[in-house]
């Protein structure tokens, strides 16, 4: 380059000029590579383009691929494109998009139909419609040549004066008032898009098919908002589809957006019900997951709730425990209660049902309000709950399980509102009924109120609405539905102890709040003999004990609770009470004059049916020691696990590694940690450990999303792109959403190809090509490894499979010669299946295939179809199948049909029907 | 967006050869027919039903109606009705059972002159609140009518007496996200484009964008007022985002100088707002995104919020013909699918794919 152009380069850099024209010197390729004014690049590229000194096509490449380098989206880069048509897609592209838009036809013609069909019916005019605007307004469009005393209407315009908008300011503030726009600053208008956004949509009059659309329409625009970052908006719209129609695509998102506002609670509970309708919902379980720390920033709030209770404890106030596993078991359909904020109608036929909901849903909410932004979406609750508004409030600072209730005397004196009463006559109803229907099943009230699964339905009902009216602090009242219940328990005779207990121990708590001790004491007792070891009787005997300064016996009631559950904080906080007072009674030696303390045997958790072994001192004592090294690994994994973390997020990934590998000591089963590890392998490029956690990972879950994308990533860094793809196709197919592996799995696919060329396979084009290139270019994605990789594999697999390719393919031959199909069963179930290809190697020939199919079909099938169905998705990826699939002869293929017709006999949860269609479609 | 493999693509899937010049076409909802509006040499109007079925559209229905039609909507029909709601050449607002589409079920006389644009609210779902049809004319009034009410609109938006009547082009319905608050945005051939709340039956708004402006849409309709995308007659397009109204710059908004020629139609994806095409007068589309930016507001000198915009990003253009593309409509149904018809008297189905990954 000359002098001269470096000098105007350096002049340019500084104070470009762009009106001249471009001197033919600057149209020269080293001076395009050292400009770096993207505006004066781009004007070298017109010139050029325009041919005006002479066309030099190379040239205008360099330039543009520059420009590019420069600044990706310049304008100058952007090219008349032609329109893409079906050829210019490949074949399988094209097939997929082509398949969507038939079976998009397909299902249109059906929602079509029946669309038609209800309107035949149904009367369109809708009732509920907004009336019609007030007929005839005239909106004058005030023009920019208008004076401006004319515009009054109007309220303003872009190009005004300053002055001109000082008489406007009144007008302004008065619109402002109308469109209730909180604001601080007048002259702005901030269209948020929450505030006035009905939560609820009437979607009564709406038919199945309108519902659907307009549900996913709303969680669109609920998608929509959450991509624009306004979460609140978002929540709104996602609540919105949830009124129409409760989907678990609703729920997840709302979750996500609540956690985004840090309405944990609220997410939480959204988490639960996905879980509830989806028990194997991923997004779902990662939510609750990612939520879980916050449970342990709750909890700390909790306890700190609670450092103030025993406080009050002192001053003679009464313990309540809150049912506990009736607040787990509320079935979902009160969703719309909570979100929608719509009044419980007292009158409802289901009162039992649905309003039994209600309250359990608001001792979430109560849970909620102890935060200070949790109020917020709660909103207006059921009428019920503002009649009682300041009890709720008054256990605000209390923790949801134990609640220090001042006014248990004022709430049983609204024993006689509104709702009690139209709860007392529906009981009065089941009660008349309870003789005809006494030991029918409990089909009804099973989703409703799962422990009471045994009790017949007028039973179940009682029992319900005693739980009902004690949730709302009717404790008289509450007490008479349960003894109802008791007492057609013993009437009619029915064996189900595990609901008596309930029933008697609900009673307690009924008379530990009316201050009743010795009857509590009594129901609870009798709850014990039918089911020893119960947490909530212990409890509440204990306290109802306490309440009595009968200490000795509520001690040993509290140490029983700590043995069943060590977790219960009010029972330490008790003991530790309840033992400075006795020792202040008693002196040291009080523990001697202590009753006998059961010994809780290890089972007690779970089933609680054992009766105290209190001899067994011994025994129960090793059972204890043992189960408290067991808490304290789980502890200390914990802590490792979180240790580990911590160290990921700050990139110390050598000493995360070593974390989780001591958590892999403690607790080998443990999925989430062999990903975890998986991850600080990928970053510090260890791919081969990487694959071997992912692989542990998916043998623990066989459907970790993560587990596959990770491993997906090692394939990639070990250079096993056809593994990789595989993987990330498996990660797609769990959760088509994942946009990081549809990315990767693009650039996979590139590498792919770029492998394949390199290792001088045909190169997979899409059509156009010639029509041998076009079997192969079909399997691109998911055939034809090339020797290249392979070998590479083989490497791997030493360190996993010490038996190798060359052992394998003896086994296989010596069974295969000896007809031993059991024997190549074996060899089968003993080998990964995605180990597969790369042991067959190249000696995959027809006979062998026959083989490993007769046996896949006579011996593992029955036993393992999941097997089965993965051998077969990795053998067609092995070397040469193509090939040797199109040398079998007619025996083998008819071995194949016949496995492929059982294995879609098969159900699976691994596999549908489709994808062993899908599959065969492959082989046959 | 570096692969190639992650831009979306526009596939051409169908084109099919008219013997009319089509204005409109629309697809029919939850179908996969879509309609087709024009004008015979003979100088009649014409109603074309197409079904696609197996990569083909095919002819269900055709009407000839006496005057040509220029535009239509399904916007405020219920989704079991699915009735179309049209304007002619002579200024007529008809709307068509189009199971029956010989008699019209409700019919005015709307303007003196042809109606250039149509749209629709309070139907398919789409925007609670009254359904609601808006039209704008060449006699420079904007017009708004409730189907249940006959002869008279329920609101009028012309120019004051005295005042010159511009053509108004475009007219689009938006903000209607509970009952009451709704608004009507008109585009004139001068440049003017105007807001107007129907709730409080003012003009909320006004600007010029100096040239004619073609299309106004904006990104929902049944949503707190978000974004507006104005198309203009020399090729540039403005995005206005609407959350944010300062008293005197109005609404904060970014251009974008895309055709070479008049931008006739904008058409936001009903599964992305954020996703919008347009169509240009050399036989173009070009695919965009509009990325917003970190903080949608800020404070400006004296304390009051002001808006700020965001940029947009092209994904995609192709060329389908060289005559203009004056109409285009994405399916509500299916993403990605579109109907686009241009001057070449032919109509054409589009796929639009991988837009997710946008």
């Amino acid at each position: 380059m000359s002098a001269d152009a470096f000098f105007s380069l350096q002049n340019q850099s500084t104070t470009a000029d762009y009106s001249g024209k471009v001197p033919v010197e600057h149209l020269d390729y080293d001076y395009i590579k050292k400009c770096k004014d993207v505006k004066y690049l781009e004007k070298i590229l017109k010139v050029l383009r325009s041919g005006d000194e002479g066309i030099y096509p190379h040239l205008i490449k360099f330039c543009e691929s520059h420009l590019e380098t420069l600044d990706p989206r310049s304008r100058a880069l952007r090219k008349d494109n032609p329109v893409a048509t079906a050829a210019s897609l490949s074949k399988d592209e094209w097939s997929q998009i082509f398949d969507g838009l038939k079976m998009w036809q397909e299902e249109t013609k059906k929602t079509e139909t029946s669309l038609k069909q209800q309107s035949m019916f149904d009367d369109p005019v809708k009732e509920n419609m907004p009336p019609i605007r007030g007929s005839n307004c005239s909106v004058p469009v005030s023009q920019t040549s208008v004076p401006k005393e004319k515009r009054n209407s109007s309220k303003h315009t872009l190009p005004r004066d300053y002055r001109e908008w000082d008489k406007f300011d009144v007008e302004k503030e008065c619109e402002r008032i109308d469109r209730n726009v909180v604001e601080n600053d007048p002259p702005v208008i901030i269209n948020t898009g929450h505030p006035k956004i009905k939560t609820k949509v009437d979607a009564s009059l709406l038919t199945q098919q309108e519902k659907l659309l307009l549900a996913n329409r709303e969680k669109d625009k609920g998608n929509e908002a959450f991509r624009a970052n306004d979460y609140e908006e978002a929540v709104a719209y996602y609540s919105r589809s949830l009124s129409i129609i409760p989907t678990v695509a609703a729920y997840n998102n709302r979750a996500q957006a609540e956690i985004k506002l840090k309405q944990w609670h609220s997410a939480m509970t959204d988490c639960q019900r996905v879980l509830k309708l989806e028990p194997g919902n991923m997004k779902g379980d990662y939510f609750l997951n990612s939520n879980k720390e916050l449970k342990q920033l709750l909890s700390e709030t909790e306890k700190k709730m609670m450092e103030c209770h025993p406080e009050k404890q002192r001053k003679g106030k009464k313990i309540l425990i809150q049912e506990i596993e009736e607040k787990d078991d509320h079935s979902n359909n009160e969703t719309k209660a909570e979100q929608t904020a719509c009044p419980v109608e007292p009158s409802q036929p289901v009162g039992g049902e649905e309003s039994s909901a209600a309250p359990a849903e608001r001792g979430d909410m109560g849970n909620a309000q102890k935060k200070p932004h949790g109020r917020g979406d709660g909103g207006p609750h059921s009428e019920f709950n503002n009649s009682h508004h300041g009890h709720w409030k008054s256990k605000g600072g209390s923790s949801d399980k134990y609640k220090v209730t001042q006014e248990s005397k004022e709430k049983v004196t609204n024993g006689t509102s509104k709702r009690g009463s139209t709860a007392s006559v529906q009981a009065d109803q089941s009660g008349s009924g309870k003789g005809t229907s006494v030991g029918g099943n409990a089909g009804e009230t099973v989703n409703l109120d799962a422990p009471c699964g045994a009790l017949p339905p007028p039973l179940a009902r009682l029992k319900n609405e005693g739980n009902l009216l004690f949730k709302n602090g009717q404790f008289a009242d509450a007490l008479e539905k349960y003894s109802q219940a008791i007492q057609g328990c013993t009437d009619s005779g029915i064996d189900s102890p595990e609901d008596l207990c309930i029933l008697y121990s609900n009673r307690a708590a009924c008379y530990l709040k009316d201050g009743n001790s010795q009857d509590c004491i009594q129901d609870c007792t009798k709850a014990l003999e039918l089911q020893p070891f119960s947490l909530k009787p212990l409890l509440r005997r204990a306290m109802a004990y306490e309440s009595l300064e009968r200490y000795r016996k509520a001690y040993v009631d509290y140490k029983t609770v700590l043995q069943i559950d060590i977790s219960v904080q009010a029972a330490h906080d008790s003991v530790n009470r309840i033992t400075r007072v006795l020792i202040e009674q008693d002196g040291t030696e009080w523990r001697k004059k202590l009753p006998d303390i059961p010994m809780v045997p290890l089972s007690a958790q779970q089933h609680r049916r054992e009766q105290p072994p209190s001899a067994e001192v011994l025994q129960a004592r090793a059972e204890k020691a043992a189960r408290d090294a067991e808490r304290k690994a789980e502890v200390r994994f914990a802590s490792l696990k979180q240790e580990g973390n911590d160290f990921v997020k700050k990139g110390q990934y050598q000493d995360a590694l070593g974390k989780y590998t001591e958590c892999l000591k403690l607790k080998p089963e443990e999925c989430p940690i062999y990903t975890n590890r998986a991850l600080c392998y990928l970053k510090v490029e260890r791919f081969t450990e990487a694959k071997q956690d992912c692989d542990a990972a998916l043998k623990l879950e066989p459907t970790n999303k993560k587990a596959f994308y990770r491993r997906a990533l090692a394939n990639k860094g070990l250079k096993d792109y056809l593994a990789c793809s595989s993987d990330l196709q498996e990660v797609l197919q769990l959760d088509p959403n994942v946009q990081e592996a549809e990315k990767e799995l693009e650039e996979v696919t590139v590498l792919l190809r770029q492998s394949l060329v390199n290792a001088n396979a045909p190169p997979a084009k899409p059509r156009k090509t010639v029509p041998i290139t076009e079997v192969e270019g079909d399997e691109e994605t998911t055939a034809v490894p090339n020797s290249d990789s392979s070998g590479r594999g083989e490497d791997v697999s030493i360190n996993l499979q010490p038996a190798g390719a060359y052992e394998f393919g003896q086994a296989l031959n010596a069974a295969r010669c000896s007809g031993n199909m059991t024997a190549c069963a074996e060899l089968l179930a003993s080998t990964k299946p995605e180990m597969l290809p790369q042991l067959l190697g190249t000696q995959l020939d027809g006979h062998n295939i026959s083989v490993i199919m007769q046996a896949l079909d006579s011996h593992l099938l029955e036993k393992d179809p999941n097997l089965v169905y993965q051998h077969l998705n990795h053998l067609h990826t092995a070397d040469r199948f193509s090939v040797v699939l199109m040398l079998l002869d007619k025996d083998e293929r008819r071995h194949m049909t016949q496995l492929f017709e059982h294995l879609s006999a098969v159900e699976s949860m691994e596999f549908t029907k489709n994808d062993v269609q899908n599959l065969a479609n492959k082989y046959i | 967006m570096s692969s190639p493999l992650s831009k979306p693509q526009i596939i051409a899937h169908i084109q099919k050869s008219l013997n009319y010049t089509v204005f409109d076409s629309k697809w029919i909802p939850c179908s996969a027919k879509f309609v087709c509006l024009g004008n015979f040499a003979r100088g009649t109007g014409v109603m074309q039903i197409y079904e696609v079925q197996h990569g083909e559209a095919q002819l269900v229905k055709e009407v000839e109606k006496p005057k040509p039609i220029k535009c239509g909507t399904f916007g405020a029909t219920s989704l079991q009705q699915r009735h179309i709601a049209t304007g002619d050449f002579d200024g007529n607002l008809n709307i068509w059972n189009l199971e029956m589409p010989e008699v019209p079920v409700y019919t005015v006389k709307a303007h003196k002159e042809i109606v250039n644009s149509i749209d629709g609210v309070g139907g398919l779902g789409i925007g609670d609140g009254a359904p609601e049809i808006v039209t704008g004319s060449r006699d420079g009034t904007v017009k708004v009518w409730d189907p249940r009410q006959k002869d008279s609109p329920v609101a009028n938006m012309e120019p004051m007496e005295g005042e010159t009547k511009r053509d108004c082009w475009t007219v689009a319905f938006g903000h209607a996200f509970n009952d009451q608050d709704r608004c009507v945005c008109a585009g004139y051939d001068n440049g003017d484009i105007k807001l107007f709340d129907l709730r409080n039956m003012s003009l909320r708004w006004e600007t010029n964008i100096k040239n004619g402006v073609c299309c106004v849409e904006f990104d929902r309709k049944d949503i707190n007022m978000n974004k507006l995308v104005a198309t203009s007659l020399e090729g540039k397009f403005h995005v206005f985002d609407m959350r944010t109204q300062h008293l005197t710059k109005g609404f904060a908004s970014v251009s974008e100088k895309a055709h070479k020629s008049t931008i006739w139609q904008v058409r936001h994806l009903p599964q992305n707002r954020d996703i919008f095409m347009t169509a240009g007068g050399a036989g173009n589309l070009h695919l965009w995104k509009y990325e917003y930016p970190a903080q949608r507001s800020k404070k400006d000198s004296d304390g009051v919020d002001v808006g700020v915009a965001g940029s947009v990003n092209l994904l995609q253009n192709v060329t389908l013909s060289t005559q203009p593309i004056a109409s285009l409509d994405w399916s509500p149904d299916k993403q990605g699918l579109c109907v686009c018809s241009g001057f070449d008297q032919s109509v054409r189905v589009l796929i639009v794919t991988k837009l997710n990954v946008a």
